[in-house]
């Protein structure tokens, strides 16, 4: 909300420094975004055209003599064109500083120009929001005063942001309360009484039916005597410094006073309501009303309107329509002052995707107190302007004080760490217009019972009043401690879980990344969401590996990469969420042979490292199939009989598909299925030399290493104390259907040394056993 | 016996030749083998002493005796000449250290998990734990236990995808607040780190999806200032030793009194009025938080007369633009290379 520093002053006498002053509603819970410094300018004053005539030697131009006041009359020429005789405008006069120049005397075609007559856009307001040419100031101003301090141009502008429970701080006056408050400064309030007190011609006084729980107060005016024309001069600047747009002199006083006040209004052609009576009440079924923006709007009973017996009149708390509209040629008004559930407002405006400064204040439920003093504002405005103001009526609950809250003053030291008399803490509360007593309950001890002031509904808990304590004295005062911590049983045993995993697949070589959880990509199961920024973000991801695939595309070189996240699909109805680490990498293509992948083996390393490092355990790998992955490059990782991961090189399609341009590998984990580490229990070393046996055997192609290794330590029984295949062979040395395959027996025994004679014993037995399995030793 | 010495002392002689020229080891230990060894020219002469007259024999072995003690230092002192030389000839190498180093293969948690880490190792310093949830949360968690009823206006500062009527991506990691308070009795002290979710246009400063982390303590006596001393030392290990903490009042439905966390300007110390991080202000906006409402701990059944608490909500990658200087906020998303290399 943008508030200009001179409209907060007239209220209360600020300190100089704009900083400041910023930096305290910052203090007090209201962040200035932005500081607009009004520009230095200087020698403007109040002037009155006394003759103007036509320029001598100058079509263009006219020439006029100016009344400033004191001196004598200025000769001034311009080539404007909207001047005439006894206009009222600002001069700028000989020495006078303007943003872009410093007026000089100098001849104009031979007349020696004392000054200059200036336009909106000279003094720093937007000229499209004025007229063209020479600004025009109210007839009533006085002669010779200096503009820009009698209009407030030179006081800087405050951007300053309201949180949404502080709808009463979301004006003028609000926030001149805070800061009279804060600053512990006289609040100077303009008069709250309505100035209306005559009595409508009869049949002309206006009755509000409120048909809709949701209006709970509607103070309805009428005002005669309405000449619509643009606002004065001092109301349209200043509107122009808070943002708004001047219209004309009844757009602008509705904007003026909510501004102001907070209070939106709303003003109604008196001829156009069917005899004088308003209903609030719920919009029609497919009901379409045009507003005033000129756009038909199609209603619903979710809607709040207010109508006369014949047609909707206004949209309640949004906007007015075109059948209640004040145009031109209108001479008498009703005005609204109404207080509107803000749930309905928000509701309302949400479902036309319609709002608007009054139902961005309605749909945070303004206080009812403010219908009165919003009118009061706007009688007091209008009269003002020439209007005759009428009686103002309410309908709807009378206006109460909250009921006092209690708060012990034992919870002020509880909640905030400070200890502070009972006297500080009601004149704090006291300053923000609460009305504060003493008193003592048994519960609580002693304790101050608050009323909080007519325009705060935020405040409604002691906690509310005890944050009101610390505002006024400062959050800057909450004492530094630091808490010690009782001993308790919540587990950090998932958080753990995932950092280790993710430091020791980083300690592999691998980069951590982050992706987006929303895909495009809709799978058999997919959970999707029901109204997505894009149908790039409509579905869950079911996998980590589609933005693995996405990033190995989006580089030529090779990356390791690896990315703990949730996945999910829908089963049954519910949506099954679940935690994986998903690691992979690209790799140059090699000129290994196509029966052997060295990449596949690096990954199986990466994945038994891994999963030994948090299980514990060592895990068995075995041929598995997965959609997505090669059908002969792919494992499942076995650990205490449940598959706990799988791994291998993605399918060529797919990767060729999403534009991967190197052979991809890829390893899941998922994490619920990871049994708990086992302690791991040392094994000492043999005190006595082992040997080893190699064998180059020949076995069928379908021989596994793995079946090999566990034949022949299953055969050697004890003796074994390691067995590992350590090369592979296929080609024509050994014929089709059959490879070639070297393994290495360690044998030891732990109670004496191994003899040669029982490690040749046992590979004997070994043959024996393998031919079995069709393996021979290789010639 | 002057036969046998004359014999000894041409042994000797060439001997001391042959290690003089023996230029490694092996040459070395040739000549030991063969004048020396179990078959050499000195051990030959030795057992030709069997020959002698007995009466001669004790003479004949001293000489030979002192004759091999005189070839065996002469050969240490040999071996260890060529070892020295070839140390020398080792140190004289000067190789060019500043040539590029061979880079072992690395890698490297996200700095959103470091973030993370650094933040859970200071609060589980001083007693907190840390828990993880799920990301799909039904609204009762995310909004009504929280002291958001629907149609709350606070809802839609939190615009959520919603999967069906009741369910939605978190928006923030307080369900796990709720979830933790309603298994637990006092003292809770936590940290809730994880994805959120937020219907937010992407830009230099916005995601949809971000990382939130999040902290709670309630139990008696548990104050304001509690919160402030715990987000100081929290900054302090974030940012480095001179960083303080400034509360300004702010609003949120699930705190009160609520407060915004701003932690001094890493980058100027709040001394540079030009400060490009802060803008002059001396000071950079981390999040929300505050006293836990009452309306949420009565939610979980715990008595706000007795217990107090509070919370705090920062964005993981915001924390991270801060200590790192991260110009754009989608780096975390893009995770190029280069980036998760520098901040490994």
């Amino acid at each position: 909300m943008k508030v200009p520093l001179a409209w907060l002053r007239q209220y209360v006498d600020l300190p100089h420094d704009t900083d400041d002053i910023a930096q305290r509603l910052a203090m007090l819970g209201f962040p200035v975004e932005d500081i607009e410094r009004r520009p230095a300018i200087t020698g403007v004053l109040v002037g009155r055209i006394l003759t103007l005539e036509k320029h001598p030697n100058a079509d263009r131009l006219q020439v006029g003599t100016i009344d400033v006041g004191n001196q004598k009359p200025l000769t001034i020429a311009t080539a404007a064109t909207n001047v005439a005789a006894g206009q009222v405008i600002p001069v700028a006069t000989i020495g006078a500083r303007l943003p872009q120049l410093t007026i000089e005397p100098r001849k104009m075609r031979g007349i020696a120009s004392e000054g200059m007559m200036v336009s909106a856009d000279e003094l720093a307001l937007p000229p499209e929001w004025f007229e063209d040419g020479i600004l025009q100031l109210e007839p009533a101003a006085v002669l010779g005063e200096n503009v820009v301090t009698a209009y407030g141009l030179d006081g800087d502008v405050l951007d300053v942001e309201v949180t949404s429970n502080r709808v009463d701080a979301m004006c003028v006056i609000g926030l001149a309360r805070e800061l009279a408050a804060s600053y512990g400064l006289p609040l100077r309030l303009p008069p709250a009484g309505n100035p209306g007190t005559a009595i409508e011609p009869s049949g002309a006084e206006p009755f509000v039916e409120l048909a809709s729980p949701d209006c709970t107060r509607f103070v309805a005016q009428r005002f005669d005597g309405i000449a619509v024309g643009p606002a004065p001069a001092w109301m349209r600047m200043r509107l122009a410094l808070a943002g708004q747009r001047p219209i004309n002199n009844l757009v602008d006083v509705s904007n003026y006073v909510m501004l102001e006040t907070g209070q939106p209004l709303h003003f109604y052609d008196a001829d156009k309501i069917q005899n004088n009576r308003l209903i609030v009440r719920d919009g029609g079924d497919g009901e379409k009303v045009v507003t005033l923006d000129g756009a038909e709007r199609t209603l619903s009973p979710q809607s709040l309107v207010i109508a006369d017996e014949r047609q909707t009149l206004c949209i309640a708390g949004v906007m007015g329509a075109a059948a209640g509209e004040v145009t031109a040629s209108t001479t008498a008004i009703v005005l609204e002052a109404a207080n509107f559930s803000g749930a309905r407002v928000r509701r309302t405006s949400k479902a036309l995707g319609l709002r608007s400064e009054a139902s961005s204040r309605h749909e945070k439920t303004l206080a009812p107190a403010v219908t009165d003093l919003g009118a009061a504002r706007a009688a007091h405005l209008l009269v003002e302007l020439g209007a005759t103001a009428y009686r103002p009526h309410a309908f709807g609950a009378p206006v109460m004080p909250q009921p006092p809250i209690v708060l012990a003053l034992r919870d002020v030291e509880r909640l905030l760490g400070w200890q502070l008399p009972a006297e500080r803490v009601a004149s704090h509360l006291r300053a923000l217009g609460c009305a504060v007593e003493s008193i003592e309950t048994i519960t609580y001890g002693p304790s101050l019972q608050v009323t909080p002031p007519l325009w705060r509904r935020d405040l409604s808990i002691a906690a509310d009043v005890v944050e009101e304590i610390a505002r006024m004295e400062g959050y800057d005062n909450v004492p530094s401690v630091v808490p010690s911590v009782a001993p308790h049983d919540v587990s950090s045993a998932q958080f753990q879980l995932e950092n280790r995993l993710a430091h020791e697949v980083a300690a592999l070589g691998y980069y951590e990344i982050v992706s987006y959880s929303l895909g495009g990509r809709r799978y058999a199961d997919s959970v999707e969401v029901l109204d997505p920024l894009s149908e790039d973000q409509r579905y869950l991801r079911d996998s980590l590996l589609p933005a693995a695939m996405a990033y190995f595309a989006d580089y030529d070189a090779p990356v390791r990469i690896f990315e703990i996240g949730h996945v999910f699909r829908s089963e049954e109805g519910h949506i099954v969420e679940s935690a994986v680490l998903s690691f992979g990498f690209t790799a140059d293509p090699s000129d290994e042979p196509a029966w052997h992948d060295a990449r596949f083996l690096q990954l199986k390393g990466d994945c038994e490292a891994l999963l030994r490092a948090i299980t514990g355990r060592q895990p068995q790998s075995v041929r598995s199939a997965r959609e997505g992955f090669h059908p002969g490059k792919f494992a499942a990782a076995i650990v205490d009989g449940q598959e706990v991961a799988h791994f291998g090189r993605l399918d060529p399609r797919s990767t060729a598909a999403a534009k991967v341009r190197l052979p991809a590998y890829a390893c899941t984990v998922m994490l619920e299925r990871l049994p708990d580490y086992a302690i791991p229990h040392y094994v000492a070393p043999a005190k006595y030399p082992s040997t080893y046996r190699d064998l180059a055997l020949v076995v069928p192609l379908e021989e596994t290493a793995a079946e090999l290794e566990r034949t022949i330590a299953e055969t050697i029984g004890a003796l074994c104390t390691g067995v590992r295949v350590f090369d592979e062979y296929r080609g024509p040395q050994v014929g089709d259907g059959q490879k070639s395959l070297a393994v290495r027996i360690t044998l030891q025994r732990f109670d004496t040394t191994i003899t040669d004679e029982e490690a040749d014993a046992a590979i004997e037995r070994v043959l024996v056993a393998l031919r079995d399995r069709g393996a021979v030793i290789r010639q | 016996m002057s036969d046998l010495t004359t014999k000894l002392d041409d042994l000797h002689r060439r001997f001391s030749a042959a290690l003089t020229a023996a230029e490694d080891e092996r040459a070395l230990e040739q000549a030991r083998v063969d004048y020396l060894g179990r078959s050499g020219e000195v051990t030959q002469v030795r057992r030709a002493i069997g020959q002698l007259p007995p009466p001669e024999r004790p003479a004949a072995g001293k000489t030979i005796n002192a004759a091999v003690a005189s070839m065996e230092a002469e050969l240490e002192a040999a071996q260890s000449r060529l070892s020295q030389r070839a140390f020398d000839a080792d140190l004289a190498q000067r190789i060019d250290v500043t040539f590029p180093a061979i880079s072992p293969r690395t890698g490297a948690i996200n700095p959103v998990r470091r973030i993370t880490e650094d933040v859970a190792s200071y609060f589980t310093r001083h007693g907190f734990a840390v828990v993880l949830g799920p990301e799909v949360e039904p609204d009762y968690y995310n909004f009504d236990a929280l002291n958001i009823p629907a149609d709350h206006p606070a809802r839609e500062g939190f615009d959520s995808f919603w999967l069906t009527e009741t369910l939605l991506l978190r928006p923030h990691t307080s369900p796990m607040q709720i979830r933790t308070m309603q298994q637990h009795r006092p003292p809770v002290a936590i940290l809730a780190p994880g994805k959120c979710y937020r219907r937010d246009a992407v830009d230099a400063r916005h995601l949809f999806q971000f990382h939130q982390i999040e902290g709670l303590l309630v139990a008696q006596d548990v104050h304001f200032g509690h919160l402030k001393g715990m987000l100081t030392g929290m900054c302090r290990a974030l940012f480095g030793s001179g960083q303080n903490v400034r509360f300004r009042p702010s609003f949120f439905p699930f705190t009160e009194p609520s407060a915004e966390v701003d932690t001094t300007c890493p980058r100027c110390k709040g001394l540079a009025s030009q400060c490009g991080m802060c803008g002059g202000s001396g000071w950079i906006e981390l999040g929300g938080s505050g006293m836990v409402h009452p309306n949420v701990l009565r939610e979980v059944g715990y008595d706000p007369d007795v217990y107090a608490g509070w919370a705090f909500g920062f964005g993981v990658e915001r924390l991270g633009l801060i200590r790192y200087e991260i110009d754009d906020i989608r780096r975390y998303i893009d995770s190029d290379p280069d980036f998760l290399r520098q901040l490994a």
